[in-house]
């Protein structure tokens, strides 16, 4: 699912601009919201907004930058697109000093080390939460459903907050300290529109948690798409295998992952690291080739564990060793 | 855990035995005798082998100690001959007594295998070893390190323990050192450090705690530095900080070890001896902890921010002419 800051931006004006128009007669309020696309698109500066959906918009146009441009830019263009971003962010913290999407994403930046990084988002997460909660105290709408939106939206901020702070303990070595962030997260947001529950099989795996991993699984069960184990989970589970040296179920389990995944053999033969979201995980396809790149990028921190000379981790070695190039893990072929 | 002292043990406890049992006093009588002229009771090809194999391994250790004045390249060629010839020489101890436990596992350390490979070949052995003289079980002298012969299998269990650490495999790791320390709980094999390494990693208070309080908290090295990362792991900066504390100022050097880690080489088939808290032990520490440090990746970071430590770490380097 993911955030896809272009929708959310959409949401906002929409939900306000919907709200203009009630009392007026039906006819015109259609009439009126058939325009609402164009000039969403066209000519923003004519729809009704307060300068926290100012702000969102400047996010929403700095995240394009940062996380879907940057990761494929020359480094010329790399120091360019650094400098617009930030500049965007911080026309948004000028127009919203409660931002928090914006100053969570300018720290990611400026903090100089991980630990940094997750201590400022440990330190902020109570404020950031009743920002939120006061903002969706104050949604009103006349209609339900736009109320319910209104809210969800109010609290995304928080949500996103806690996705990131998750993953951080992760990176950090924090893992407990993960599953008890993403659980806090899944327990405001059971949708789980953050998906943290990846962060929270990958924590598992790194606890080497089997039974804890299982209960997880099977009380989220209920979000997994298609009815089948994302990468994530299939990671944590081929790693759990391979910590209890369970050779042939690992074997078994990589065999499962390339099987779901397009291209599979390339991702987990290159396993490449791309930099994390600083607005939220990237949106990508559910099931794609795409999905599985950010797995094993997010898997990382399990397949290079361990006292391993070419640098690639015990795990790594292990799964590019037996990811046959057509696909078909090696011993199958 | 000499290996020379085991050898005249083995030989005196064999002798002993073929006797038909003899009193403490004849026993130690025939242990002076066997140190005067050991060769000289080696009848029994495992004791051949065995006795080829504290051969072996002198060598090696002698020839370790000019590798700080070898460069990189003279140091990598020398150190792949050494091994080379551990291997042959433990080929040769297995034409002697095939079942020697100490010249297959050391045969296999010898071989440079990356970690997974290295343990399979450390599993695949214990399978046999296990095929052939039964379980390990806990003796009626309560303690399987009080019986001179089963000295190999314990070592090879130690070794399966520090290869599932290597291998990024931190509970199997804790279970195997467990089930080492309840057939030895003497510990001489020191299992006890791989489990603390690796209940910290693991982010278990309550083991590192249980096991701490198994060995009446004596604390050492490994014991310092798990309870610091386990504190940091679990985000209780301040109990981190204290333990980091006690770490620099119980180990010697400590500061330096964390700081500046330094390659050390392949257990043959022991952990060095080292005094308790000393830079040697430290420096072992350390390293075995390797791969649960590099998981934190910024724990050195911050632990070169708390109070002096960083301080002292470059001072310990000063005094004793180390680089920075």
């Amino acid at each position: 699912m993911s955030y896809d800051p272009h929708r959310e931006d959409y949401q906002r004006l929409g939900l306000r601009f919907a709200r203009s128009l009630d009392g007026k007669d039906p006819a015109a309020a259609t009439r009126a919201f058939a325009s609402f696309g164009r000039r969403f698109s066209q000519n923003r500066d004519s729809l009704p907004q307060s300068d926290a959906d100012r702000a969102f918009h400047l996010v929403a146009e700095a995240t394009t930058l940062i996380d879907y441009e940057l990761p494929f830019a020359d480094d010329d263009r790399a120091e360019k697109l650094i400098d617009q971003g930030h500049r965007l962010l911080d026309e948004a913290l000028a127009l919203d000093a409660r931002c928090h999407d914006a100053i969570r994403m300018k720290l990611a930046a400026e903090s100089p080390s991980f630990e940094s990084y997750y201590d400022f988002l440990t330190k902020g997460a109570d404020d950031v939460r009743a920002a939120c909660e006061e903002a969706r105290a104050q949604a009103h709408d006349e209609s339900p459903e736009r109320a319910l939106l209104e809210a969800d939206i109010a609290m995304r901020p928080y949500y996103r907050w806690l996705a990131t702070q998750a993953g951080k303990a992760v990176i950090c070595g924090r893992n407990r300290e993960a599953i008890r962030i993403g659980e806090q997260l899944l327990e405001l947001d059971p949708l789980d529109c953050a998906d943290v529950r990846f962060t929270c099989a990958i924590a598992y795996a790194k606890l080497e948690d089997d039974a804890g991993l299982d209960r997880f699984a099977a009380r989220t069960k209920p979000l997994r798409r298609a009815n089948t184990d994302d990468a994530w989970m299939q990671i944590s589970r081929i790693s759990l295998a391979h910590k209890r040296h369970d050779m042939d179920e690992a074997r078994h389990l990589l065999a499962r992952l390339i099987d779901t995944y397009p291209h599979a053999a390339m991702a987990l033969t290159s396993q490449k690291e791309l930099p994390d979201g600083v607005f939220a995980r990237l949106a990508v396809a559910p099931f794609s080739e795409d999905e599985l790149i950010l797995a094993v990028s997010e898997g990382t921190v399990l397949l290079q564990e361990g006292r391993d000379d070419a640098g690639r981790g015990v795990l790594g070695t292990w799964i590019a060793r037996h990811t046959g190039l057509d696909g078909k893990p090696e011993a199958t072929r | 855990m000499n290996l020379h002292e085991e050898l005249m043990e083995r030989l005196a406890r064999r002798r002993s035995a073929s006797l038909g049992g003899l009193s403490d006093a004849a026993y130690a009588e025939l242990l002076l005798a066997v140190r005067e002229q050991p060769e000289a009771y080696v009848d029994d090809p495992r004791d051949d082998a065995f006795n080829q194999i504290v051969k072996a391994v002198d060598r090696v250790m002698r020839s370790r100690e000019d590798d700080d004045l070898r460069d990189d390249e003279e140091f990598m060629r020398e150190r792949s001959q050494r091994m080379e010839r551990l291997r042959r020489d433990c080929a040769q101890a297995l034409a002697t007594a095939p079942e020697s436990v100490h010249a297959r596992l050391l045969n296999i350390l010898a071989s440079d295998l990356e970690p997974d490979g290295q343990l399979d070949e450390l599993l695949a052995l214990e399978r046999s070893v296990e095929a052939e003289r039964g379980p390990l079980t806990v003796p009626t002298s309560g303690d399987a390190w009080h019986d001179i012969f089963t000295h190999g299998r314990l070592r090879l269990q130690a070794c399966i323990a520090r290869t599932c650490l290597d291998s990024a495999r931190y509970r199997m790791a804790n279970e195997y050192g467990q089930a080492l320390i309840a057939v030895s709980p003497c510990d001489a094999v020191g299992a006890r450090h791989t489990c603390s390494l690796c209940l910290a990693r693991l982010e278990d208070e309550q083991g590192f705690d249980a096991l701490d309080a198994r060995f009446d908290r004596r604390g050492d090295s490994w014991q310092q530095l798990g309870r610091t990362i386990l504190f940091y792991k679990l985000g209780r900066m301040a109990a981190a900080r204290r333990a980091l504390m006690g770490y620099a100022s119980l180990c010697e050097g400590g500061p330096y070890a964390l700081l500046r880690p330094v390659m050390v080489d392949t257990y043959l088939p022991d952990r060095p001896a080292a005094d308790p808290y000393s830079f040697a032990e430290v420096t072992l520490a350390v390293h075995e902890a390797d791969p649960v440090i590099c998981d934190v990746p910024d724990f050195c970071t911050w632990a070169e921010a708390q109070g002096t430590f960083g301080k002292d770490a470059r001072s310990f380097a000063d005094r004793n002419g180390f680089g920075w």
